[in-house]
């Protein structure tokens, strides 16, 4: 047979396998239940401009069909267990569905046999998203650290590139850790993130131009740790953390990360200064964050007195790691004079009720504060009882969210730019790897069933076995390439000046 | 006169020349068959190298090395998932790591592995052949390279462990036959023009081939030369060689902007194997593949016309028998073959697979001092065997923490066997944590996985079990264990029927819950852990503490233990061990508890009394301790006394 035979049969069954024509079928048996699909995207609530939202149906080994009805039109698909949307229908579909909802029709053929599952819905909202999202790519480790990466993903499709690759200046003998991305204003031209122990340093975008500063100075306990921009002025709130860990025997949370001790310091990137906010004895504190207009400082602290001087302070803590129980605190501050004044603890979660609260977000209107909460600690990533709790900053009344919650731990949340999106850390998929789910907050405040960040393949995350941490709303992607990032990573820090207040 | 002399000059013909003549052309011919290179021996050349190959092949790999080739495979991991691939492919030469990794698989049936190796090798050799145009009869140096890849795998030692070049074990076989093959490719083009587009398409390539991309290009740089003809214009005889030569420069760094996690100076050598972690550098394990790397410069320079020449024949047999012997040579003395290197990849499996009867074996032939990792191993095989007390003792308890020999590698029990001998003390967590530690350091392995899968099932965290096992269930050789292990997840009471977990679980259950930490030691804490632990309420972990307090040396820890242990056996008998430490620290420190009354069984009576009455005449004759502990081995070496006083500077590790 010639070549060019061989070429055309080929070119045809290709095209055959390509136009296989999926349709639902029409013996189905009915279930009276909702298909077991992977990731739960069952009445959902999803942005008018996400990414498809492929799934994968759980029901034993099956060949799957899902009929997808929206206003503008009627799609199927089905690719073995996979249920993988062609983008620009989907588009089409959120265009027409806009407030009202996507029909999802589920049919798995399981032995020879159809079966058609309760239908469910996929709502739209009238809201967008932002279109990216950051993230770092660590593996749940406890004290090594190597591959990790900084990583944006554009929502609105499933592209995703790295911001910044640990290993693009790591080698055997020099290796350091990256965390802490933040941004200013939920754009990219004032962003940071730190690097810790070799090629240590604070790697900071300002106005666009990159430096690489040192925190550290002799008057503070180490570097900038926890980061908050200042929504106005060219100023970064962190906390300074003597930061150690220690490994549970046989406690399921198996790690606890704890501070010895923790202060509030103010970084003026314009001029390099750092001065400090609070440093109390007694006071472990942590977690600061902006109200929107800039003159409020929300933070985190814990009254915790070490009595045991025969003991490192490390070992006393330990030894005590369940007495530490962070309250919510905030401070007013004078963006002009930079001066900080009238502390006032705004919600006692230790002596009231006995908890811990952590990582405080406020909403861009400024009318409701996120923030984590569990039994006792700072790291409520590794604490399962963790949840997500809401407080109306007008009445400082605390609710539990219970729509973004889960057995296992939810932290870290944070608002979308527009306010109409919640987006939480969570490890409800199988409690060590935390994955991002997104939730509607409605304009009544009421936060809806979240959904975990779409991938092209529904079975991504069962083999990306890396945890997404600290996922951040971003309006624009980083721009500047990594390895920009990387050649200034390489240069020495520049030393930031200490002021006194 | 004429005729005379005509006569005379025709004698002296038949005189002087035809008898020498003669003996020439015989000669010749004799030495024409000896000395000459012919097709026929050509051929005998090539057969004979690859015998010597496929002959060097299996006996390293499979005779001598299969214990340590399922290790590799072990500590590897290949998943067909597209994810695989895409995180392979984040570094240039990811194509190679992510094939390797295939590859590497095939040693859980080390024979097979090692015959896929081999037989990669002989194709490169083949296509070398071909694409250099090298007569046969130097096959011998055209097997040199895969002479180094076989070194390459039976001389890393205990950096089997530490290796982060994800699918070492096939990378440089499936990269050195890549390389040929575009070597071979690019031989098929004649014209100037199209070498020079062929060269710079091969750039291509160098996503997927990384350093064996560059290395192509090195050796099509040295074909072209031996390619160029004197009619060639000046502009063909610079650009051919020097084509490839500027590409090696520039390809990396063009590419440098597509990898995020890649150094910019690493563009030129990612995927070129190196031995260092941050500690040390070594050097040995990189020599074979620098060789690797450059003997096949020389293929295309390597005389052509080699047949009926009595000069090249001799070369080329005495280049054939160096080659072929120093082959022999190298690989024999680069072969591994440190005893506990092996019994140790061979006690672990053993223990893994919960084979404890072939653990002690492995133990009992141990020549000399065993590793600690073997010791361990050897006291959890006797724990789930329930006899601890009455063997723990009669093996060799002293330790010698693993080196390499050639270099100065410090091998730490927590990336090697620690989460495994977590695991089987119940210490899950602490598994968990260090399986996922070495993840982040060497990446994920069957076997981590598979331990953190166990994990995951014994602590119910059945979601976690799942994804482990999900995982394991695209492979080709785990998917079976995997799928065994499943229905736990859906049920979850269902672990009680798996005896596997029992004693996992019983000590598990039984333990209490602190923060705290090992230091890295794995050793250590588990021998502070458990001596320093007192429980009634499980026989297992009970003992476990009773024998650690042995282990420890401590007569404080050592009773309370010891009299737990006689509640908790009622009606059953003392085992040995524990006996001889009760008559030891009973005489030694008498206030410590009153040993009168206990019925210590007539042999452990006279054993001790013995021990006593020998050691103390030997050290009254002037021996020192070391010499006593000699004397008294045989006799006494297998007993609780001999290891208290003998069995000193353990060193941790």
């Amino acid at each position: 047979m010639k070549l060019k035979n061989i070429l055309s049969i080929a070119v045809m069954a290709t095209l055959l396998v390509a136009c296989k024509h999926l349709d639902v079928p029409s013996d189905a048996q009915m279930e009276s239940r909702l298909p077991k699909i992977y990731p739960d995207y069952t009445e959902v609530m999803v942005p008018a401009n996400i990414c498809p939202m492929n799934f994968a149906v759980q029901e034993g080994e099956s060949e799957t069909i899902a009929r997808l009805t929206s206003p503008g039109g009627t799609y199927i698909y089905g690719d073995n267990q996979k249920v993988l949307i062609d983008e620009t229908e989907w588009t089409d579909m959120l265009k027409s569905a806009k407030g009202k909802e996507i029909k999802v029709e589920v049919f798995a053929k399981i032995g020879d046999k159809w079966k058609a599952y309760q239908p469910f819905n996929i709502y739209v909202a009238e809201d967008s998203i932002d279109e990216y999202i950051s993230y770092r790519a660590i593996q749940p480790s406890y004290v090594a650290y190597e591959k990790l990466s900084i990583n944006q993903r554009n929502l609105t499709n499933f592209d995703e590139r790295e911001i910044y690759n640990n290993m693009s200046v790591s080698s055997e003998k020099v290796g350091q850790c990256i965390n802490c991305h933040s941004y200013k204003n939920f754009k990219t031209d004032n962003m940071l993130f730190h690097m810790r122990q070799g090629y240590g340093g604070t790697m900071i975008v300002s106005n666009g131009e990159l430096k690489k500063v040192d925190l550290k100075t002799d008057e503070t306990l180490s570097a900038g740790v926890y980061p908050a921009w200042h929504p106005t002025k060219n100023l970064i709130a962190f906390s300074t953390n003597k930061t150690g860990q220690s490994f549970h025997t046989k406690n399921l949370n198996k790690i606890e990360v704890q501070d010895t001790e923790s202060d509030l310091i103010l970084y003026d990137v314009d001029k390099n200064e750092v001065s400090i906010i609070s440093e109390l004895d007694d006071e472990l504190e942590v977690f600061p964050t902006w109200s929107p207009d800039g003159k409020k400082l929300y933070f985190c602290s814990a009254h915790f007195e070490y009595y045991n001087d025969s003991i490192e302070k490390s070992a006393e803590m330990i030894q005590r790691y369940d007495e530490v129980k962070y309250n919510l605190y905030s401070a007013d501050f004078n963006p002009d004079t930079k001066e900080f004044s009238n502390v006032q603890m705004i919600y006692n979660a230790s002596d009231s009720l006995g908890q811990s609260v952590t990582l405080p977000r406020i909403s861009p209107d400024g009318k409701y504060l996120l923030f984590a909460q569990a039994e006792y600690g700072c790291f409520h990533v590794w604490h399962a009882d963790a949840d997500i709790y809401m407080m109306n900053l007008k009445t400082q009344q605390v609710q539990k969210m219970d729509a973004l919650n889960s057995e296992r731990s939810e932290s870290y949340p944070t608002w979308s730019s527009n306010g109409r999106w919640i987006m939480v850390d969570s490890r409800r998929d199988d409690g060590n790897y935390t994955r991002p789910y997104i939730a509607y907050f409605d304009k009544k405040g009421k936060a809806h069933k979240p959904f975990m960040l779409p991938q092209k393949d529904p079975y991504f995350y069962t083999f990306y076995l890396r945890s997404f941490n600290r996922p951040e709303f971003m309006i624009e992607p980083v721009n500047i390439t990594p390895q920009e990032f990387a050649e200034k990573a390489k240069e020495d820090a520049i030393p930031a000046k200490y002021a006194d207040r | 006169m004429n005729k005379k002399n005509n006569h005379r000059r025709d004698v002296s013909v038949e005189i002087k020349k035809p008898p020498l003549a003669k003996k020439t052309i015989e000669e010749n011919q004799k030495e024409k068959k000896k000395l000459t290179i012919t097709k026929g021996t050509s051929l005998c050349i090539a057969i004979v190298t690859v015998v010597t190959v496929m002959a060097l092949g299996v006996y390293h790999l499979i005779v001598r090395n299969s214990d340590m080739l399922f290790m590799a495979q072990s500590e590897g991991f290949f998943t067909s998932n597209s994810s695989f691939l895409s995180e392979c492919m984040h570094h240039p030469g990811g194509f190679i790591s992510w094939v390797a990794s295939f590859l590497t698989q095939f040693f859980y049936h080390p024979a097979l592995g090692s015959s896929i190796m081999i037989a990669l090798w002989l194709v490169s050799i083949l296509i070398s052949k071909w694409a250099f145009k090298v007569k046969a009869a130097w096959m011998a140096l055209l097997a040199i390279p895969s002479i180094c890849l076989l070194v390459s795998t039976i001389d890393t030692g205990y950096w089997l462990y530490y290796i982060k070049q994800t699918g070492y074990w096939f990378y440089g076989t499936v990269g050195y036959f890549l390389s040929v093959l575009l070597v071979f490719l690019y031989s098929f083009f004649k014209k100037k023009s199209d070498c020079i587009l062929v060269t710079i398409l091969m750039s291509l390539t160098y996503p997927f081939l990384g350093w064996y991309t560059l290395l192509a290009f090195l050796y099509v740089s040295m074909l072209s030369i031996t390619r160029m003809k004197a009619t060639d214009s000046t502009i063909s005889k610079i650009l051919l060689p020097l084509t490839p030569l500027a590409l090696i420069g520039l390809v990396p760094f063009m590419c440098y902007n597509l990898y995020a996690n890649t150094r910019f100076e690493d563009m030129w050598t990612v995927g070129i194997a190196f031995f260092e972690n941050n500690d040390m550098t070594s050097f040995t394990p990189t020599i074979p593949f620098i060789v690797l790397y450059a003997v096949p410069l020389i293929f295309p320079f390597l005389p052509k016309k080699v047949e009926n020449n009595k000069r090249m024949a001799w070369t080329v047999y005495i280049v054939t028998i160096a080659v072929l012997v120093l082959s022999w040579f190298w690989t024999e003395k680069s072969d591994f073959q440190n005893y506990n290197y092996h019994a140790e990849m061979r006690m672990y499996r053993a223990a893994e697979e919960q084979d404890w009867d072939k653990v002690l074996d492995e133990m009992g032939n141990i020549p000399g001092d065993a590793s600690r990792e073997m010791v361990l191993l050897k006291n959890i095989a006797l724990l789930n065997k329930g006899e601890m007390g009455t063997r723990m003792f009669k093996y060799n308890n002293m330790g010698e923490p693993p080196t390499n020999g050639f270099d100065t590698l410090r091998v730490h029990m927590v990336q090697t066997a620690a989460p495994l001998i977590y695991y089987y003390h119940g210490k899950t967590n602490f598994a968990v944590r260090w399986g996922i530690e070495n993840s982040v350091e060497f990446g994920y392995s069957y076997d981590r996985l598979k331990i953190l899968a166990r994990c995951a099932l014994v602590h119910g965290e059945m979601e976690m079990a799942k994804r482990y096992l999900d995982i394991l269930r695209t492979s080709i050789y785990y998917r079976d264990w995997a799928e065994r292990l499943l229905p736990i997840v859906e049920k979850p009471e269902l672990i009680k029927k798996y005896p596997e977990f029992d004693s996992v679980r019983e000590l598990r259950d039984h333990m209490g819950t602190v923060l705290d930490g090992d230091n890295g030691l794995c050793e250590m804490y588990l021998l502070t852990y458990f001596s320093q632990t007192m429980n009634k309420d499980s026989k297992l972990l009970q003992e476990l503490t009773l024998n650690y307090a042995l282990i420890q040396k401590d007569i404080q820890l050592f009773w309370p233990r010891f009299f737990l242990y006689a509640q908790l056996h009622q009606g059953e008998p003392m085992p040995t061990h524990y006996q001889e430490a009760a008559i030891l620290y009973g005489n030694l420190e008498p206030e410590s508890a009153d040993i009168q009354g206990m019925p210590f069984s007539d042999e452990v009576k006279k054993s001790y009394q013995g021990f006593q009455q020998m050691s103390q005449s030997l050290l009254q004759s002037g021996l020192n301790s070391d010499q006593v502990a000699e004397a008294t081995k045989s006799t006494y070496g297998n007993t609780f006394y001999w290891f208290y006083f003998f069995c000193r500077d353990v060193h941790s590790y």
